[in-house]
Order: C-alpha cells, then structure tokens, then sequence
C-alpha cells in the first residue's frame, strides 16, 4: 500500500484543509471498551467532577488518535505514519447533550525531509481550547 | 527527597521491566469496535490495525482480575503515589514510533520503563507530579512500535464551598478626591453633605470649591436621613444594565437644604408623588458596592 499525496506535489507551508470530529458521550463509551480505558474520569460525570475537572472528558489518546486519522486521511494511506506525538495541551469536554464537542484538526506541511517523508503540524482545537499542541506527524509520501 | 522521590529514582533505576504479554492478540473485533467509536471508516482497516491503536493491546480492562500481568516497578510507584493521595491521572503527553504495521492474529509482547518523575509541581488541577515512561512492542522479538508516555499524578483540590458570590454591579459610582467621603459615609451607613469648612454653606453634589465663598476649605455634616420628594420621573426605557424597569429616580430635598438625586424603592412608582416624605436607607448593590436609596417614610 502507499500514500496517494506525491512527495514531488507537496510544498513546506502547504495547508491542509481543517476537519470536524465530533464527539460525544456515546463515542467516549465506545472508545473505553474498545481501548480498555475505563478511567471514569470519561464516562462519569459525578466521579469527574470530584477529582477537579469540569465534566467528563475526552481520553486524551481519543484526541491524539483523531488527529492521526485526519493525517492519514489526508495521505490516503494509514500506513504512511511512521512517527507521531502530541502534547494534551487542554481537556475535550464533553457535556451529556446532543452536541457534545467537536474537535476541529488542521495541519500544516512543517517540513519535507529525505527519503520523501514529510512532517505535519497540527492543531487541534476543541471550542476556544487548543487541545493538542506540539502535535508532529511524520509521513512516509510517495 | 521525598519518599516518593527515593521510590521514583530506584524504579528509573531499575530500568527496563522484563517482556510482557499483551492482554489481546490483534484481533479484527477490537478493531471494529475501535473505529467505530472513532468513527473512521477507512476500509483499509479491515485487515490492518490503526497505528494509535498501539497501546490498546496492553491495556488491562475494567476487570483487572481477569488479565494479570507481572508486576512491574512502575506500577509500585504509580500505586505509591495514588495512596499518597495524587489520586488524579490525567495523560499530558504521548509519542508514537510505528515500525511497522500489525494484522489480526498478531501477538505482542511489551517492555516498559520509567525514564523520569518530576518535581512536585503545582498545576490547575491541583498538586502532583509528572511522570514519564517509555513502552515498546515486539512481535516476537521484532520491535514494532514505540511509546513515549507522560501524565500527571495530582491530589485533586479540597472542594471548599465558595460563599456564594453576587454579580457585580455593572454601573459604579466615580469616586474621587472630592467623593470620597461620601461614599466612606455609605459604607458606615452615613448620609454625609458635604460643608465649606469658612462659610459652612452645605453643597451637593461635592465639589472642590464653595460655591457661595470660593474657599477650597471643606468639611462635612452627617444629614438625619429624611427627606421629601422635590421631582421624580419613573423610568421605563431605555433598559439599563444591572436595574429592573421601571424605577423611579428622584429628586429628594433634605431637611439640611440641599437635594440629592436617588432612587425611591419598595413602593410601586405609582404611588411616588411630589411632597412624598421618605427616609434613606443603604442598600448592597453587590459584595462591594452599597448605594443609598429611598424608601417612604411611612410604610
């Protein structure tokens, strides 16, 4: 399998177009049994709360695990991520309500590197949260 | 150093914990299951698992009895720190290295160590510390991916029962040099006109000269608190921030002599009428600032 983005065709500072992921109450269970987190802290509005934090909230690797999909979206090939890391800069906060979140991921060609792999910066924003930063993916492109 | 300190610096010591086996084999349900909370329909995934699935085949479940792995020195320290009451785990930071790929069926192994505790550092949730460690995968004895993990352990805060705060007040009063010693009389349940401290000519508004002497010298008498309706409009619109309409604003003549514009409250603005004796009294607009108002004299 291989990437559909040319290496050739991509330029540093290119833009990659924004997407919005949302979130809600029901996609934080389906994530806790499918990943075996099931911290509280991602289901549980009463326990959140107790610990300090505002309501429930997103699992970070949730978070981190869209922002890989959206660059994997975008190079057409999910096998294309060699290396990826972020930071939880904020929490996703995800009210009991119809709406839930919405994590909005956009991304930048940081930088083109040998053996046509590229390096993506992300942003990752969750209302006026910026909820990852220092968010890099590098991408095996063809 | 702390305890935990001490504790944190043998575990890095330790170093690499022995191979362990995942709690799952890559399997296509978990996979489904896994997208689908995502909501990623690559089709690709049918036969491939998605890279930040990595740690998913590590994790224990919320049945920890049903999957026991070793014990590792992590996890003394981690269970350290919750009973040393840094209950709290948020994730801060997480880094993935992919080698390669896995399929169904595939069936890995992982070694973990701590690479480094922090200080205790105050954060907005709370005191505690961050902890850093490191995790790879094989298959077999082929290494597949690599994480870098950080969270932080924190003593959730004391949930102190906060007195209830009102809302400010949008519209506060300038107080200044020539004002202030008015609105001191406020706070001590004072009305205070002001007085030129040669003629002793009573003035209101405050100002910084009399008008009657031109002396700059100034004084002041506390007012008995009564007074009459000299005029007054009830005001409807346009809305005004912080008040509820209608309201009456009048002018009130003091038995001192001067007058002073005020509200008339506790009495419907239908019932104010010119000549109406009313008394002050000091009503807190919110946690700071108090104003006087008027109410009839007679209830």
């Amino acid at each position: 399998m291989a990437a559909t983005v040319k290496y050739d065709e991509v330029e540093v500072g290119q833009q990659i177009p924004p997407v919005e992921y949302p979130v809600r109450r029901v996609n934080l269970v389906m994530y806790a049994g499918a990943s075996g987190d099931f911290n509280p802290i991602h289901w549980n509005e009463r326990f959140a709360r107790a610990v300090g934090l505002p309501d429930v909230i997103a699992h970070g690797m949730f978070t981190m695990a869209q922002g890989g999909r959206y660059v994997t979206d975008w190079a057409g090939d999910p096998t294309a991520v060699i290396d990826y890391g972020v930071r939880f800069s904020s929490m996703v906060v995800v009210p009991d309500d119809e709406e839930g979140a919405t994590i909005t991921v956009s991304g930048i060609v940081e930088d083109k590197l040998d053996g046509k792999r590229v390096v993506i910066a992300l942003n990752a924003r969750s209302g006026d949260a910026r909820v990852l930063s220092k968010a890099r993916a590098v991408v095996q492109l063809v | 150093m702390t305890d935990l300190e001490t504790l944190a610096k043998q575990v890095v010591g330790a170093g690499e914990s022995p191979r362990m086996r995942a709690s799952e084999a890559v399997s296509g349900p978990l996979i489904r299951q896994w997208t689908q909370a995502m909501g990623d329909k690559n089709p690709k995934y049918q036969d491939l698992a998605p890279p930040a699935m990595i740690q998913v085949w590590s994790m224990p479940g919320a049945d920890r009895t049903a999957f026991q792995r070793d014990r590792i020195p992590l996890d003394d320290l981690l269970d350290a720190l919750t009973e040393s009451g840094y209950t709290g785990v948020v994730a801060t930071n997480c880094e993935h290295t992919y080698h390669r790929y896995l399929r169904p069926g595939e069936e890995l192994t992982s070694t973990t160590r701590l690479t480094e505790m922090s200080g205790l550092k105050r954060t907005a949730l709370g005191e505690g510390y961050f902890v850093t460690w490191a995790v790879t995968w094989y298959a077999e004895d082929e290494p597949v991916a690599e994480m870098e993990f950080r969270l932080l352990k924190f003593r959730p805060r004391e949930d102190k029962p906060q007195p209830e705060k009102r809302k400010p007040y949008p519209l506060k009063p300038a107080v200044n040099q020539d004002t202030e010693f008015f609105w001191d009389g406020v706070r001590a349940g004072e009305l205070r006109i002001q007085k030129c401290g040669d003629c002793g000519e009573l003035r209101h508004p405050p100002g910084p000269i009399c008008p009657a002497c031109r002396s700059a010298n100034r004084t002041h008498v506390v007012a008995s608190g009564l007074g009459e309706v000299y005029s007054f409009v009830v005001h409807h619109n346009p809305p005004v921030p912080g008040r509820e309409t209608p309201f009456v604003v009048a002018v009130v003549e003091l038995p001192e002599g001067v007058r002073i514009v005020g509200n008339v409250v506790d009495c419907p603005p239908s019932e104010v009428g010119i000549g109406m004796p009313l008394r002050v009294i000091y009503r807190p607009m919110d946690d700071e600032l108090t104003l006087p108002v008027w109410v009839p004299l007679e209830p």
